[in-house]
């Protein structure tokens, strides 16, 4: 008797959206051919780690709308026309149907106007268009792109070579646009974005981040009738008056003028005053904050986000806030001066619903403030004590006992932590990232609470722990079976022991290891073995890891995308085999390797360059390798970073 | 009937009077090939379609002799407007915005000067034979040789000043000048046709005079672009400035920036648009020897993404890790064999099987 006959397909259906985590996914396929089928048909994105893969993924998901390819080593112009040319394969054609989300993020110079003329043409439904980090984009993809005439969002960060002319095509030819980032498109000028304003009636939110654009930008986004969020962070030529233009334009929920070097309270004040409806300001490192901003925010009776980062505050200052904002749930402090305990207490104690609390490097805040935000603030989800040295186990234990939601916890550079102090925090089961960098009186037996206890737990940062060891992995291994991110680099007490048994963590993708000289191959070896999902690994300065370890990587790490093998003794023949074999990797640092030859470097180099996006090497071999192969690379659209 | 008139004139002072000088008879001629060229010149005004265009050079066939006071009036022209544009300066874009002057179409006369007179250094021009000089007085000098009227100490004065010729009460033809470059503005054959007023004005706009090139080619490819407007919109407009471009497609609809088509990007040289073509190309194996390195290696990379234009069957067959043969056929190429390492894991899985690996460790076969 199949399980359908108690349990519809229908409420199969239903039960299966509501999974969201990988790994359970992939646990409710393994039940029986029928969850499979159902997990299949409801499956709408589909995130293609091998282009290989893609067709008999596309026959498996039928009903796939959002692809996302950033992660495949190459998408090219053959790539796209495989997939969506007319007479190719059977599945192309639901594809071009359905399909509304397209992430080419970060493809390599293969892809260009042609690839996305095809696109355009092809898929007519597509709303939701990412084409950020290609360097190489310029006005003719641009005008490819107008051809999408529904396009609703569209990413052009870093795409450089945008100029004003292909962003007036795209603003023509894509009038439903609702949200666009031209971060750091730096051809970008003040022509551009007025006509713009004049095209994209639709436009919602808009991000010109770190365009050298001036007031009269601002002065035509004013007019855009539906803005609703503005990101500008480090404009340099914007000042006040740019945002006084802004006032008289359509009700603004979302601002953030961080970094703007011209752009001070006053300039702010004239915003708020016109925007009655902000929910969230985003002002970091303004100049200072002026008594007249402090009592403007009263009239934000919405303003739930206030990051007011880099900046001059006082204990008057933070009362002020207290009693002019009712209803903040996220509060960023981050790097200001003159945070004390009394401002902090103030600060919290209106504001029950706190979730964010961002006080990294606000160092005078003790035990007494930590306690004062338990006390008022049960709800916290987050909280940022970076570099709050004077916190110590006192303060985590009435954290624990009070903030029970806590997911994000960082306290980085707190040298006030110690065992005692992580028991206390172990009591937060539902902790997802953890970070302990820094902090030297921690040691394993610490460790063992967390790993008991916070079975939740996804990232763990213990970068230059180096109380910690072996019974920490073995314990994480035991309790934190969900770990995705883990960076153990300079805790030199770890061994082959402590590697060997961080293999059993199915989870893991990104793994920081550097400096640890007691591991050797074997321990390497017996870890890349088991860890099949690992796909960013750091080795820098691991420098008693000999071949037997890399060749292993070389075998069995299949998904590895981005290597750091800096400092390491790895040979000729070994490192050919790692950048050849493993046929996923993108990004290779190779500084300082000292047993490489230069031939050695031409023949892994020789190995990869079909898909490698960026390598870092000593700047010496510049001139020593063969220009051939410089040429090929930067055919193929790689980044040569040279150390 | 003209050369009636002549002889007839020529006849009339031979009968009566026979003391005549050789001097009045030739003043007397010389007026009357005076009248004769603006009888002529007069008719010519009076065809207002009739437009004379002719280079400077083929000036001759009209009316060998012109009167002294032409040539004078002619002198003074050039002088006056030879300081006059002393101050403009060689952008083209100013005399874009500047004199706008509303002549009826036939109401002047087009000369084009050919490149060569243009690009010389001469502001001063011969009307007989066009040669130019740079000095007006060598000017003068050169117009002895047509003839002994400009012996006469009156022509070989430096030119009157404006108020003398102010009262000289022929006609003046007025002349434009034509840019020979094709495409510009300025050319005859342009749509919007903007004449330019003086030789002085050719040479300017012409900027090649002022750009010197030591190489012939790089002289070649500025003219391509000389003169022409580089902000193209939809509709066909050009526009010198980007700002009015810009003024003009926010003003329109559907209007929107064109890019011009000479402009190549650099793209990659076999992107397969057409995909069969493409595998046709490299099924051809004596092709690819021919390629450089870098095209070659392009060629590999799209050959492997375009593997299977049409059979959708055999896509997945391409890209299987143990389909050796389509990945193979390039093996004459001159470069170490990438295609182990590509795509193909089982390349090296029976190299490292083997290997010192003693772990029972399950291959990673699809996707994760």
């Amino acid at each position: 008797m199949s399980i359908l006959a108690v349990l519809t397909e229908d409420l199969l259906v239903r039960v299966n959206s509501r999974i969201e985590d990988g790994a359970d996914r992939r646990s409710w396929r393994l039940v029986c051919k029928e969850f499979l089928r159902v997990d299949s048909l409801t499956r709408k994105s589909l995130r293609v780690l091998r282009s290989e893969f893609i067709f008999s993924l596309l026959r498996r998901f039928p009903n796939v709308d959002a692809l996302d390819l950033s992660a495949c080593p190459r998408v090219d112009d053959g790539m796209l026309t495989l997939l969506l040319a007319r007479g190719a394969a059977s599945t192309t054609a639901s594809l071009r149907w359905n399909l509304r989300s397209l992430n080419l993020s970060r493809a390599t110079n293969g892809m260009s106007f042609k690839g996305l003329a095809l696109i355009a043409s092809a898929c007519s439904q597509l709303e939701k268009l990412d084409v950020s980090y290609n360097c190489r984009l310029g006005d003719r993809e641009a005008a490819a792109i107008s051809g999408i005439e529904g396009l609703k969002e569209l990413r052009l960060d870093k795409c450089l070579e945008v100029t004003d002319v292909g962003l007036v095509k795209i603003a023509v030819g894509c009038q439903k646009l609702e949200k666009l980032s031209l971060k750091w498109c730096m051809e970008i000028s003040d022509l551009g974005v007025n006509l713009l304003s004049v095209k994209c009636w639709s436009l919602k939110f808009l991000d010109i981040s770190y365009l050298k654009v001036t007031n009269e930008s601002l002065c035509s986004i004013a007019s855009l009738p539906k803005l609703e969020g503005l990101t500008m962070v480090g404009c340099p030529l914007v000042n006040d008056s740019g945002l006084e233009f802004l006032s008289r334009g359509h009700s603004l929920k979302e601002i953030d003028i961080s970094r703007c070097e011209g752009v001070s309270s006053s300039g702010l004040v004239s915003l708020i005053r016109a925007h009655c409806n902000l929910m969230r300001i985003i002002a970091g490192y303004l100049p200072e904050l002026s008594a007249a901003l402090l009592d403007s925010l009263k009239l934000l009776k919405n303003l739930t986000t206030l990051i007011i980062n880099g900046t001059q505050v006082s204990e008057t200052v933070l009362q002020t806030i207290s009693s002019n904002c009712k209803s903040l749930i996220e509060i960023g402090l981050s790097k200001c001066i003159g945070v004390t305990n009394v401002g902090i207490l103030q600060l919290v104690s209106s504001h029950q619903k706190l979730k964010v609390l961002d006080l990294t490097c606000c160092g005078s805040v003790t035990d007494a403030a930590v306690c004062a935000v338990a006390d008022s603030c049960s709800s916290l989800v987050r909280l940022k004590l970076e570099a709050c040295y004077m916190v110590t186990e006192k303060g985590l234990e009435r954290l624990a006992s009070s903030c029970l939601l806590l997911e994000e916890v960082d306290l980085t550079d707190c040298s006030g932590i110690n065992d005692s102090g992580l028991e206390c925090l172990s009591r937060c089961s539902r902790l997802v990232s953890l970070k302990l960098g820094l902090c030297f009186t921690i040691s394993d037996k610490g460790l063992s609470y967390i790993a008991a206890n916070c079975s939740e737990l996804c990232e763990l940062d213990l970068y230059r722990c180096t109380g910690i060891g072996d019974e920490t992995l073995a314990a994480l291994s035991n309790g934190c079976k969900k770990l995705k991110k883990l960076n153990i680099s300079y805790c030199i007490e770890i061994t082959d022991r402590g590697m060997k048994s961080l293999g059993s963590l199915g989870e893991l993708v990104d793994l920081e290891m550097r400096g640890l000289h007691n591991v050797t191959g074997v321990g390497l070896a017996a870890f890349a073995a088991m860890s099949k999902r690992l796909a960013d690994l750091d080795l820098k300065h691991c420098e008693n890891i000999d071949d037997s370890g890399f060749w292993a990587l070389a075998c069995y790490s299949h998904n590895l995308r981005q290597i750091n093998l800096s400092n390491c003794n790895i040979s000729d023949v070994t490192l050919c085999m790692v950048m050849g074999n493993l046929t996923r990797l993108q990004e290779a640092k190779l500084v300082h390797l000292a047993n490489i030859t230069v031939e050695g470097f031409e023949l892994a180099l020789r190995a990869c360059c079909v898909r490698i996006k960026k390598v870092k090497m000593v700047s010496e071999l510049r001139l020593l390798l063969s220009s051939e192969i410089l040429e090929i690379l930067h055919a193929k659209g790689c980044i040569i970073r040279w150390d | 009937m003209v050369h009636l008139i002549i002889t007839r004139k020529g006849q009339v002072p031979s009968k009566p009077d026979e003391v005549l000088t050789q001097q009045q008879q030739q003043l007397i001629t010389a007026d009357l090939t005076s009248i004769i060229v603006q009888l002529i010149s007069t008719a010519g005004t009076l065809l207002p379609s009739v437009k004379t265009i002719g280079q400077f050079g083929q000036f001759t066939p009209k009316p060998a002799a012109v009167s002294p006071e032409q040539q004078q009036q002619q002198q003074s022209n050039n002088s006056m407007d030879v300081e006059h544009n002393y101050s403009t300066t060689e952008e083209h874009e100013e005399h874009e915005d500047g004199e706008t002057e509303h002549l009826p179409p036939g109401s002047y006369e087009i000369l084009q000067l050919e490149k060569e007179e243009i690009l010389a250094p001469h502001t001063h021009f011969c009307t007989i034979c066009g040669k130019g000089f740079k000095r007006d007085a060598n000017l003068r000098m050169h117009m002895r040789g047509h003839g002994d009227e400009y012996k006469t100490p009156a022509a070989l004065a430096k030119p009157p000043t404006v108020k003398e010729v102010g009262s000289a009460a022929e006609p003046v033809i007025i002349k434009r000048y034509s840019c020979p470059f094709s495409g510009c503005k300025r050319n005859k054959d342009h749509k919007k046709f903007q004449p330019l007023k003086t030789i002085l004005c050719v040479k300017n706009h012409y900027k090649c005079n002022t750009k010197k090139f030591s190489v012939m080619a790089d002289l070649k490819t500025h003219e391509k672009h000389c003169g022409r407007d580089k902000w193209l919109c939809s509709c066909g407009t050009t526009f010198s400035r980007k700002d009015k471009l810009f003024g003009h497609i926010a003003l329109f609809q559907g209007h929107t920036p064109a890019i011009p088509p000479d402009e190549t990007k650099t793209v990659v040289a076999l992107a397969p648009t057409d995909a069969a073509a493409a595998a046709n190309k490299l099924a051809d194996g004596s092709g690819l020897a021919t390629m450089d390195f870098n095209s070659g290696a392009q060629a590999l990379m799209d050959f492997k993404s375009v593997d299977d234009p049409a059979g959708a069957a055999a896509v997945a067959s391409c890209f299987s890790p143990l389909n050796f043969d389509s990945c193979n056929f390039v093996g004459g190429f001159p470069e170490f064999n990438r295609q182990g390492f590509d795509d193909s894991e089982a390349s090296f899985s029976f190299l490292l099987s083997g290997g010192s690996c003693n772990y029972s460790s399950q291959k990673t076969g699809g996707e994760s």
